[in-house]
């Protein structure tokens, strides 16, 4: 039987989500009134007046639909990637066999203690070479690549579990490599795959420092966030905005996928638990 | 229908040899069963066949033709899992069908010949339904569905009923005897049930630590064991071994009598082997007394269990009612035409060798 959770933790659990929530609320509040009446606070009630003009001028005054659909576009190519190429890896390095196996392994997943930082400079000056400098490539290479460490180690893990007689029942079906891995292994990996699809949907739309430095024309919502409030503007509600549209999706993404996380492993092979 | 051959074939894991130089013939259309104790390599034989294991040293011949290098799909095998492997996102009728699917044949084709199998394993209710909302029996049955859909040339079955209960594991046993007679195949089967062993097969490949021991039709091994380890084996409950020294006229029981046996080396020490059902009860020219422990009453049949004075457990058959309860001592014949001698190492001493 399960007991009833204690009052005391509903109200520490309430009270963490309320503080969590209040930023938002602000930002949120921020970008409907004036910025005159907001100087001392978005909280202040001296002087209440609602305003949808900050909504209505930041599309004329920034390229934010450009960002928007920029960004849209990178994150759902490098999502899509990852999500194909790294359970494909995992399969290959969990399943098949072919020389130097472990060792490349092991260098792929120890992209993990490098930080982004380090290759920035290497990286521009082969994009620069390459002239793939301002080319979606140049992000889009590295949002795959980078995320190679940690997304192959997850489905790898995953598949840790994944019963091996489903594979040998493919290989007696007829399936070669490719496509046991398309129809056996990728359906029942979806939860895994999903987490992952998730954490780098998330880390590719809010990425700043490669766009930012790789990008001049096309550039995503995150630099251009930074450009609206790199001015000495009086321009509060209009950085409120730009904020929202920038989270907004990340925020939607995250709720409807949410589940995803919890799902449990469905590859039980059908034997009686 | 194939038949199958295996020429000195070997198996090993780096340095631990699993199969030790195997040879063995399973004739077309035959139902073959491999038993022994756990860890001997009937799997893995199994799966060298099926072409999920490589084969070390040696060649497989399938219909004349050597695969050793070949796919399970141009062996022409088809294999049931013990855990029925089943796909769980794809639907019974997907499971049935997909080997089907992936070589490549019509939609059409492949609906019928899917109707045909669910109808031969009677679960045509079944075809909408996901492997997770299936029964053990039903799900082995689409596992059994998924292999003959292919019409394969060797089915291959790796103790397919063990994870069922007893009661299922018998009917099911029934049907696969069935599907055998109805469908001719050549059927490869592992089991470590010597049940199944005997009433499935028309010949029982005896393996232990990677040599096949005996092979043989089930009454063969039953009656004529070559060894302590077959005569063990083969059987439920299993064949009685009792100590005993060699004489000039045959061998001396340590419990007591002497068997008069001609033909037998004149010493030694020896196991005298007697099957449960060999004893005569209360006469024989040779008879030993049994202290019983237990009476097993199974309605025709009952099984004392008990031991001699000599300190062995025997096990004695006994088919009428006469009476006999636990605590009671009971003098047992032993007929010497019925009974076997093994040497201590396991080897069969026969007469007039
Ligand atoms: N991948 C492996 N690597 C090393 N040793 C293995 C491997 N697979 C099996 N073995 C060994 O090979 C031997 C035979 O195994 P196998 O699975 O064929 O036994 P089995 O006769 O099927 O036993 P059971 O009745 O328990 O299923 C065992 O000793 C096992 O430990
Ligand atoms: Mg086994």
């Amino acid at each position: 039987m399960i007991g009833r959770v204690p009052n005391w933790i509903v109200w520490v659990v309430g009270i963490i989500a309320c503080i969590w929530v209040i930023p938002i609320i602000g930002i949120v509040v921020t970008s409907v009134r004036p910025p005159a009446d907001v100087t001392l606070g978005w909280w202040r009630l001296d002087n209440i007046r609602f305003t949808l003009d900050a909504w209505m001028r930041v599309w004329d005054e920034y390229p934010l639909a450009n960002a928007f659909w920029t960004t849209l576009w990178i994150t759902l190519i490098g999502t899509g990637a990852t999500m194909l190429l790294t359970p494909a890896a995992a399969y290959a390095f969990h399943f098949l066999k072919f020389p130097f196996r472990r060792t490349i392994l092991v260098i792929i997943i120890n992209a993990f203690v490098l930080p982004v930082q380090v290759v920035v400079i290497p990286l521009f000056q082969l994009w620069r070479d390459t002239g793939l400098i301002d080319n979606i490539l140049a992000v889009l290479i590295p949002y795959v690549g980078l995320s190679f460490a940690w997304s192959i180690f997850l489905v790898k893990n995953f598949m840790e579990d994944f019963p091996k007689e489903l594979i040998e029942a493919g290989k007696i079906d007829g399936c070669g490599p490719l496509a046991t891995f398309w129809f056996v292994v990728l359906p029942n990996s979806l939860s895994a795959i999903f987490a992952v699809g998730i954490l780098q949907f998330l880390w590719c739309w809010n990425s700043l420092l490669l766009p930012m430095l790789y990008l001049r024309t096309t550039i995503p919502l995150p630099v251009l966030l930074t450009r609206v409030s790199g001015t000495y503007d009086l321009n509060w509600d209009l950085r409120s905005v730009a904020a929202i549209v920038t989270t907004i999706v990340p925020l939607f993404v995250f709720l409807i996928f949410q589940r995803q996380f919890a799902a449990g492993s469905q590859t039980r092979t059908g034997a009686k638990e | 229908m194939a038949t199958v051959t295996l020429n000195n074939v070997s198996k090993s894991y780096g340095t631990l040899e699993v199969i030790d130089n195997l040879n063995l013939q399973v004739e077309d259309g035959t139902f073959t069963v491999f038993v022994g104790p756990s860890g001997c390599g009937k799997s893995t034989l199994l799966r060298m066949i099926a072409g999920l294991e490589p084969i070390t040293k040696g060649d497989l011949v399938i219909d004349g033709r050597r695969v050793n290098e070949a796919d399970p799909i141009e062996r022409g095998v088809a294999m049931v899992f013990q855990n029925y492997a089943l796909y769980p996102h794809m639907t019974v009728e997907q499971n049935i069908g997909f080997s089907l699917r992936m070589a490549g044949l019509e939609k059409s084709d492949i609906d019928a010949r899917v109707a045909i199998a669910a109808q031969t394993l009677q679960i045509e209710p079944l075809l909408k339904r996901k492997p997770a909302q299936l029964s053990g029996g039903q799900r082995q049955r689409v596992a059994i569905g998924r292999a003959i859909v292919r019409d394969p040339e060797v089915f291959l079955f790796d103790e397919p009923l063990s994870n069922l209960d007893a009661e299922l594991r018998v009917s099911m046993r029934v049907e696969i005897a069935k599907l055998h007679n109805k469908l001719g195949s050549t059927m490869i089967y592992v089991t470590h049930d010597q049940t199944e062993a005997m009433t499935l097969a028309d010949k029982i490949v005896v393996m232990r630590d990677g040599k096949i021991e005996q092979s043989g039709s089930p009454d063969d091994l039953y009656d004529n064991p070559d060894n302590l380890f077959v005569a063990g084996f083969i059987g439920s409950p299993r064949m009685n071994f009792l100590r005993a020294d060699l004489t000039a006229t045959g061998p001396r029981l340590v419990a007591g009598p002497t068997l008069s046996m001609a033909g037998l080396p004149s010493q030694g020490e020896v196991l005298v082997g007697v099957r449960p059902e060999h004893f005569l009860l209360g006469g024989g020219d040779a008879s030993v007394a049994v202290k019983v422990d237990v009476v097993e009453n199974l309605g025709g049949t009952r099984y004392l269990y008990g031991a001699t004075i000599s300190g062995e457990n025997v096990v004695v058959e006994v088919r009428d009612r006469p009476g006999i309860k636990a605590g009671d001592t009971v003098h047992v014949g032993i007929d010497p035409v019925r009974s076997m001698i093994f040497r201590a190492t396991g080897e069969r001493l026969r007469q007039g060798h």
